[in-house]
């Protein structure tokens, strides 16, 4: 099919952490032993790097991705999925921050997503940085970046779905375009 | 220069981690195209698009809908009672703050339980219910707290709780209106009548692949207060973004990625 996505691989940084390891952190998770991972519990065991709660729209993104029956979580076999996700963007995002501070300027920004592929104009980064600074430093934080790209990716993938002639734009009525955005924003 | 001729999006280069289902979309994967005027359907394939006896071309918006508190609230009265300026106010308890709900009041003193003045999220969830008893799903939950906490600190105090519990009571009024068979849900039909009642014009197909999307596994098919919420605070929106572009009228838009992105984006709760 013409329009696979584009992101099947994902990049192969990280050997897999064996069972043991990703047990134990499981367990250490799963405050209330309930043998799924809830929104707020995924969400105090992670860490943006800046001393402030990880953004509960990237939380709930991440476990949605994962979460295939619609509990509202994961089980232990769906976490193993979210730790390489979350760890792979982790990787990614290190090598974009160089200082070590925990966030990417503009410019790093632009080079982490040119290097993913988009070519997009400044202007659309202002709108990128404005929307998805939480904490309105002119800078875009580990989680926040991470909800920057699902969003986009997913964008793209729907437009693309509708721009069979891959010329950069599509032609949609009014339920084609809300059946497009639906959910995803 | 940055934006290169071309489709602008990605191709090749670092791929950025994949999620489980290829294409990226979680569980809210839009409907293929072809569930829409397949075969087997009469008529042209949007329904009742423009159709004779319809209004608009599409949705004008809230008629008699909740309107969310985009850029008013803090400044201007919602639900008849001002809110003043009250940001960062702790609000002593036993004393309900100037122009705060009652109700609403007495839930945020429940759940802020740690007395901080603020609820965040898991505190906000313990505070909404469906008619069923269910807790309001986090999108819904989260969706609200994004459209009430202007310092988008995460959290919300009492007067911004309190037009959030006014909007909130306002959509449930709306569904038990339109709930009309009383099962404390709505149904695919339901929810046709419901947004056409509202002013859209969409077909009935949209209203049942909406209410087949987020029913429950396994449940009757039907939708609870807080995924209708969720459904028409979007729509509400995401017409806006629509009908800006369509300048002509027309029902169809011409659009380009970049500005599908920003559209889409700029509108994100």
């Amino acid at each position: 099919m013409a329009y696979h996505s584009p992101y099947r691989a994902p990049p192969q940084i990280n050997a897999p952490p064996d069972q043991g390891f990703l047990w134990n952190i499981f367990q250490r998770v799963d405050k209330d032993r309930s043998g799924v991972i809830s929104d707020s519990e995924l969400q105090q065991a992670l860490s943006n790097g800046t001393w402030t709660p990880f953004n509960p729209v990237t939380v709930r993104s991440v476990i949605s991705m994962f979460d295939r029956e619609n509990k509202g979580g994961v089980n232990f076999n769906e976490f193993a999925g979210v730790w390489k996700y979350i760890t792979d963007w982790q990787n990614i995002f290190r090598t974009y921050d160089r200082d070590n501070s925990g966030f990417i300027d503009r410019n790093e920004l632009k080079q982490a997503l040119t290097g993913f592929g988009y070519r997009l104009s400044d202007q659309f980064y202002s709108t990128l940085i404005e929307k998805f600074d939480r904490q309105r430093k002119g800078q875009v934080a580990f989680d926040d970046f991470i909800q920057c790209c699902i969003v986009l990716q997913r964008l793209t993938d729907v437009f693309r779905r509708y721009d069979t002639d891959q010329d950069g734009w599509i032609q949609v009525s009014y339920e084609q375009y809300l059946s497009m955005v639906f959910n995803i924003v | 220069m940055s934006f290169h001729y071309g489709q602008g999006y990605p191709g090749g280069g670092n791929l950025p981690p994949g999620s489980p289902y290829g294409g990226g979309h979680g569980a809210y994967r839009p409907p293929p195209s072809a569930q829409y005027g397949g075969a087997g359907q009469t008529g042209a394939p949007y329904g009742g698009y423009g159709a004779p006896g319809h209004g608009g071309q599409y949705g004008p918006g809230p008629g008699g809908a909740p309107s969310g508190p985009y850029g008013g609230y803090g400044g201007q009265p919602h639900g008849g009672q001002p809110h003043g300026g009250h940001y960062g106010h702790h609000a002593p308890a036993g004393n309900l703050p100037p122009g705060v709900n009652p109700e609403a009041y007495q839930w945020f003193l429940t759940v802020d339980t740690d007395r901080s003045g603020f609820i965040n999220l898991k505190e906000l969830k313990q505070a909404l219910v469906n008619s069923n008893w269910s807790a309001f799903n986090d999108e819904t939950c989260l969706m609200m707290l994004n459209m009430f906490d202007k310092t988008r600190s995460g959290r919300i105090d009492v007067f911004g709780f309190s037009a959030l519990w006014d909007y909130m009571q306002r959509w449930r009024a709306l569904f038990q209106q339109y709930d009309r068979d009383r099962s404390g849900s709505i149904s695919g039909t339901e929810l046709h009548q419901a947004l056409a009642q509202m002013g859209y014009n969409l077909s009935p197909q949209f209203s049942e692949t909406l209410v087949q999307r987020f029913t429950f596994r396994g449940g009757r098919p039907g939708i609870q207060l807080d995924r209708f919420i969720q459904v028409c605070t979007q729509l509400q929106s995401m017409t806006q973004v629509f009908r800006e572009r369509d300048t002509g009228m027309t029902g169809n838009v011409r659009l380009n990625y970049e500005d599908f992105l920003s559209g889409a984006i700029t509108r994100l709760m």
